[in-house]
């Protein structure tokens, strides 16, 4: 038993004065337990499921603030549930389907994101390696401990890029440093439908998602304004985005720690991509005779369902996917705002790996449910993760953004130039020739360089 | 027929429901001071105030407009609309339990304000409050059987669904139980006065209904009232005001 006599209190500063009152209102239904996608691998753990969660703040919280603690004097708490607690409040990807079921409307994305910062404050949080987020992202501004300098080392010689102008594409760590084929097939569609865009190079900062998902954040403010004051001095009217980590954080979270006005407009790169195609600017050469579903990230899902309306969350990806020749468009069972998370958000990746690997392989066999041949999504820390549970489960699925599948249909050259970088990339990509396409897996040459995985 | 019974006198029980009311106050203050103790922004400073607990809650609730305070309250907190999406079952066991408490507990009230009236003969209504007590009879039952519904649903849902079953703890147990044990008492209760809505005079026993109507009304008020703000019946509070604090939730 872990000394209680030092014992310091449970915090409840990050928390809103109406998220204490969310937690008594949660009425016990088991709604979310249905749901719960680390639940559904995890069965024998029901203490990570969001109506145990808040019964065990609910009794943390009574050991000092009851009728009982006022009358007789608080209790210390027990260091040893608080860890027990601490590792149920991170067994999470926050992915969010907790709340979109919750009878009682508690908004459990914000809820556990600000439980964590308290425990983190208190030494209870974070959890395993996901401690390195704040040291890595302060350090490099990225979590791969790579280069700023070569932010843009994976765009073609001859890509149109600008430095400034109304159109700005952020394409995020992920896709500058371990995915490049999306950043290549990104580029390449803006230039073929002759987009005037700006990227932000060494400017561009890790948006910080991992840190205010995992509780850490200190680094979040100087993240936040950094990059709304680099978009801003850009000209940005329009940013971009094929990341669905950076969006949510851009859309959600810079503009709670910025304090000035915002003068542009955060857009998935999918209802750009879906606007154009509706002027009848995108043209397809190849068709990808393939079954293909969509894997709905939750971070430009669920979590921005509200903000930017439920067309631009779910269907414009649908839509540009429907709109590819050859393809066969199937919804995996759990779609949209009930989807199953892929177990790489809310630090899982990085702090509990096993879990995430477990979660990735249910949503790969929820893809091979539909018989598709490629899931795919607009974000890199899904793809990564599915990518991982595909491996680990020795499926034949594939996993592509729908970027990519897109670019490689138009009959676009998304060959990756040679980069310092090149030696890190692993996924699946599309190899085409005049007629036709064939998914191929790019091979990670130098494994167990990310310290941290991935980092959403 | 007598009410007051095994020594207690009129002016006791209305002594008895003032102390229920304001522990009940106390309670409910209580917790207003307890969620409290969150901050009132995503980086405000801490205030620990009852008042800044109810000024945030406000704050939320209106964000969007009173249109949409409006539609929260009648689509959520009054249809429960959340809820209906998720299982028509839990629906009904859901709205038979909110509007037959509710109901009655609203009828309750007016039950006593007529015995004040018949009490002190206030403007002379003595025997008016008597006639009008006599009429509440039918709605009494009718609420009754709709939260009988719903307390049987919910109990047999936590004795013969294995997934709800193994995920009950002894509070949920507890709770459920005493709701459906308030329930019962309040119909042997009815049914011992004979001439009752459906079952006639099949359970009259006249000489002990006061008695057993006592510990009926003991129950009811020791549960709802004392316990509601100390357990986990405080989501009867906090729920509808979660739904409104989160313009109807995700």
């Amino acid at each position: 038993m872990a000394d209680q006599k030092n014992s310091k209190p449970l915090l409840t500063g990050y928390m809103l004065s109406t998220q204490l009152m969310e937690i008594d209102g949660c009425n016990r239904c088991q709604e979310c337990m249905k749901w719960c996608p680390t639940f559904a691998v995890r069965p024998d753990r029901p203490g990570i499921t969001p109506m145990y969660k808040n019964a065990r703040w609910r009794e943390l919280m009574a050991k000092d603030h009851s009728l009982r603690a006022k009358i007789f004097g608080g209790k210390p708490l027990n260091e040893d549930e608080m860890k027990a607690f601490t590792e149920d409040v991170y067994y999470c990807t926050t992915c969010g389907v907790c709340g979109t079921v919750c009878e009682a409307g508690i908004m459990t994305v914000d809820l556990w994101e600000a439980m964590r910062p308290n425990l983190v404050d208190r030494g209870n949080g974070p959890y395993g390696k996901q401690a390195f987020f704040p040291k890595l992202v302060k350090a490099d501004r990225n979590p791969y401990q790579a280069k700023q300098e070569d932010r843009l080392c994976w765009v073609p010689k001859d890509a149109k890029v600008d430095e400034s102008g109304e159109i700005v594409y952020f394409a995020g760590c992920t896709a500058a440093y371990r995915q490049q084929a999306l950043g290549v097939a990104t580029v390449r569609i803006l230039n073929k439908l002759n987009v005037d865009f700006a990227m932000l190079g060494k400017d561009e900062w890790c948006c910080a998602s991992a840190m205010v998902r995992t509780g850490q954040r200190e680094v979040m403010a100087e993240h936040a304004v950094h990059n709304v004051d680099a978009l801003k001095d850009a000209g940005a009217k329009t940013v971009l985005f094929a990341c669905a980590g950076c969006i949510r954080n851009s859309t959600v979270d810079w503009p709670r720690w910025y304090e000035g006005y915002i003068p542009y407009k955060n857009v998935p790169l999918s209802v750009f991509l879906r606007e154009n195609i509706r002027k009848g600017e995108v043209e397809y050469k190849i068709p990808l005779n393939y079954t293909v579903t969509y894997h709905d990230p939750c971070h430009n899902g669920r979590h921005l369902m509200h903000e930017i309306g439920k067309d631009w969350a779910f269907e414009a990806s649908r839509d540009c996917l429907r709109s590819i020749p050859g393809v066969k468009f199937k919804d995996m069972v759990r779609n949209r705002d009930l989807q199953r998370c892929c177990g790489a958000g809310g630090g899982v990746k990085a702090g509990i790996p096993d879990l995430a690997l477990d979660m990735a392989k249910a949503r790969v066999k929820d893809g091979e449910e539909v018989q598709a041949d490629i899931i795919s999504s607009t974000c890199p820390f899904c793809r990564r993760n599915i990518m991982d549970g595909r491996n680990d489960a020795k499926s034949s699925i594939k996993v592509l953004d729908v970027v990519e599948l897109m670019a490689a249909s138009m009959g676009l050259d998304t060959t990756i130039p040679e980069n310092p970088y090149t030696k890190f990339q692993e996924q699946d990509v599309l190899v085409c020739g005049p007629t036709t396409c064939k998914v191929e897996t790019v091979e990670r040459k130098e494994p167990g360089k990310d310290l941290v995985g991935e980092a959403h | 027929m007598a009410f007051y019974t095994l020594g207690l006198t009129f002016n006791l029980v209305i002594f008895l429901t003032v102390i229920v009311l304001a522990v009940w106050i106390y309670g409910i203050y209580f917790n207003f001071k307890k969620w409290g103790l969150g901050s009132t922004g995503y980086h405000d400073q801490l205030r620990n105030s009852f008042w800044l607990f109810l000024a945030t809650w406000i704050h939320e609730a209106f964000k969007d407009g009173l249109w949409v305070f409006l539609r929260t309250v009648v689509l959520d907190v009054l249809l429960l609309r959340r809820t209906l999406a998720r299982s028509p079952v839990r629906w009904v066991m859901h709205m038979s339990m909110f509007y037959g408490f509710l109901a009655l507990a609203a009828l309750s009230g007016l039950g006593l304000m007529l015995d004040i009236i018949e009490h002190f003969n206030l403007v002379g209504l003595a025997h008016e409050a008597e006639a009008v007590k006599e009429m509440l009879a039918l709605p009494f039952d009718i609420f009754g059987y709709l939260l009988l519904i719903g307390a049987t649903i919910a109990v047999s849902r936590r004795i013969f669904l294995k997934f709800v079953r193994d995920n009950s703890s002894a509070y949920d147990a507890f709770l459920i139980g005493a709701v459906f044990l308030i329930t019962v008492t309040g119909f042997y209760a009815e049914w011992m006065r004979g001439n009752s809505f459906l079952v006639g005079n099949a359970f009259e026993y006249p000489i002990y209904a006061p008695h057993f109507a006592l510990i009926h009304t003991v129950l009811a008020i020791g549960l709802f009232a004392l316990v509601l703000p100390w357990s986990k019946y405080i989501h009867v509070i906090a729920t509808p005001m979660t739904l409104l604090g989160n313009r109807g939730g995700e």
